[in-house]
């Protein structure tokens, strides 16, 4: 890591994105204290790190590491007999979250790597922590399995907790979270709002029947359009706050052009994120 | 404290190897000392001349108080049994990486350390009881002499207790520095079985050099004598080797406290 400066807000949920080796799980490491860092520091809840912080903390770190020979529920009496959160009956409640009740017996080397991904989370939330640390959560999820622990993370949000989520999934990083931060080869490119990191061009999609004849007449429009086509569409990319879509209307309807499509989006994180890391 | 033996015990008590390798190790150590005892009586119980002589030559290393002396140098041979499941709970940690979930969760390396510490002491508690249990019982069905101090060498009891934690905690260093299972246990035995007694006999034997005394095995193997009767075979030199047993009890308690500074150091600083 080079130099990097962050601070999570209280409440947020906070991605962390970058490509491979951009330094996403050294960081988390470093602030779980599983790494060493050369030099700098890091505060928890305003006070320097130590142990009896991390125990409030629910973290999962790269791969879910228990105990192969025991089961769930052994694994997570561990968890819960070093960190002190949570008691016997949040055990089997978390399973059920997380839809591992039903195996919650099984040894941990029965279980599918989705299963095992659960289980971590199910670590993660015993207690209800108020700071989630999640590193790739939905890593070896099948398609609902994600959507859930989406769901999860939404729902955990509006509750107040703050969620540290590391993700390689652009996707996954434009549904859920408040705040983004981009790394690249362990340097800090961007960070802050979501709104604010991701928006920076307006973007407006339009379609005619004739798009050639659209192309001509939207070169006129002036405000320091930028235009591309995309299949049957024309991408317009405007300057942030400028794109009025009823003067866009207007504009091509008095050149004779008719839309049948005309839509304001916000500019996609992977493109934002594709510029900001030369991908 | 308490919660760390309470977590040691938790991930412990479940885990089917521990309770294999503690069941062979329950039966080896009756089970060598038994077999002595059967050869002894075999040899013994001849009428014939040569019997007579080697009885009266060995004595009855098998009753108290000798028993003490005698069971503590056979079971001690055998203490890579019980070194076997130290390494696998160290390792373990290693290869399914919860020693970086633990901390995650809210240990400190410390905590951690004297976890396994812990695993270490305890495991070398139950093998001198079981030390004890087998001599006390071989001792009391062998001892003829009423007039004889049963107590007199049970001291006994407390160095192969030393013995046993300082090459245990070795035992440990090994799998705490290789970090593989089966690497750490091949090392382990090599050095134990075959490197440290050749090493030794060699610089012996062909350079007359003592020094093999202080390796990290011998300094704690000097603690348990071999049976009195050696002493009839070089009387001078097995008072020599009594005569050391005082000099290694600060050998070992040094190198025990040397091994686990390290391990405690080296897991502060390392990456996990």
């Amino acid at each position: 890591m080079n130099g990097v400066w962050l601070e999570v807000p209280p409440g947020s949920v906070f991605g962390i994105l970058g490509p491979n080796g951009s330094g996403k799980t050294t960081l988390l490491s470093i602030i779980l204290d599983v790494l060493k860092a050369d030099v700098g520091n890091f505060l928890w809840f305003g006070e320097p790190s130590s142990h009896e912080q991390r125990k409030k903390i629910g973290s999962l770190l790269e791969t879910p590491n228990f105990y192969h020979y025991l089961s769930a529920v052994n694994n997570l009496k561990i968890t819960l007999s070093i960190s002190g959160r949570g008691n016997m009956e949040m055990i089997d409640s978390v399973l059920e979250k997380v839809k591992l009740y039903e195996r919650r017996n099984s040894r941990f080397s029965t279980y599918s790597l989705g299963m095992k991904q659960r289980l971590a989370i199910a670590a993660a939330l015993l207690g209800d922590p108020k700071v989630l640390v999640l590193d790739e959560p939905t890593n070896g999820l099948d398609p609902v399995g994600i959507a859930e622990i989406r769901d999860l993370i939404i729902e955990l949000s509006k509750k107040g907790h703050t969620i540290i989520m590391a993700s390689h999934l652009l996707d996954e990083v434009e549904k859920v979270c408040t705040h983004v931060a981009i790394l690249k080869k362990g340097t800090l490119l961007t960070t802050g709002d979501v709104n604010d990191v991701l928006v920076d061009d307006d973007l407006v999609e339009i379609s005619a029947d004739n798009l050639d004849a659209l192309s001509n007449a939207i070169n006129d429009y002036g405000h320091g359009i930028k235009i591309t086509r995309d299949g049957n569409t024309l991408q317009l990319i405007l300057p942030k706050g400028t794109a009025k879509l009823d003067d866009i209307n207007n504009h091509c309807f008095s050149k004779g052009i008719v839309l049948n499509h005309l839509l304001f989006k916000k500019k996609r994180l992977e493109a934002k994120f594709f510029e900001l890391t030369n991908n | 404290m308490l919660n760390i033996l309470k977590t040691e015990w938790l991930k412990i008590k479940k885990y089917p190897a521990f309770w294999w390798v503690m069941g062979i190790t329950a039966l080896t150590y009756p089970g060598i000392n038994f077999m002595f005892h059967r050869i002894f009586l075999q040899i013994t119980s001849n009428e014939n001349r040569a019997g007579k002589i080697v009885q009266a030559l060995l004595g009855n290393p098998f009753a108290l108080p000798e028993a003490w002396r005698t069971v503590a140098y056979f079971s001690s041979l055998f203490v890579f049994i019980p070194a076997i499941v130290v390494i696998m709970l160290i390792t373990n940690e290693y290869t399914y990486k919860t020693n970086r979930q633990n901390i995650i969760d809210g240990w400190s390396r410390n905590d951690f350390m004297t976890g396994k510490f812990i695993d270490v002491l305890i495991l070398s508690a139950l093998i001198t009881v079981l030390y004890a249990l087998v001599a006390l019982i071989i001792g009391l069905t062998n001892t003829t002499d009423a007039t004889a101090d049963k107590w007199h060498l049970a001291y006994y009891i407390c160095l192969f207790a030393l013995q046993s934690f300082s090459q245990l905690s070795l035992a440990f260093l090994v799998g705490f520095l290789v970090r593989k299972s089966f690497i750490a246990l091949a090392i382990f035995s090599f050095y134990f079985i075959v490197l440290e007694p050749i090493a030794i006999n060699i610089l012996k034997y062909k350079f007359n050099s003592e020094v093999g005394h202080y390796f990290p095995l011998e300094i704690s193997h000097r603690l348990l004598p071999r049976p009195a009767f050696f002493g009839k075979f070089d009387e001078k030199a097995y008072q020599a080797t009594l005569a050391a047993v005082k000099p290694h009890i600060g050998y070992t308690l040094l190198l025990v406290a040397l091994t686990w500074l390290f391990c405690f150091w080296l897991n502060k600083r390392r990456d996990l």
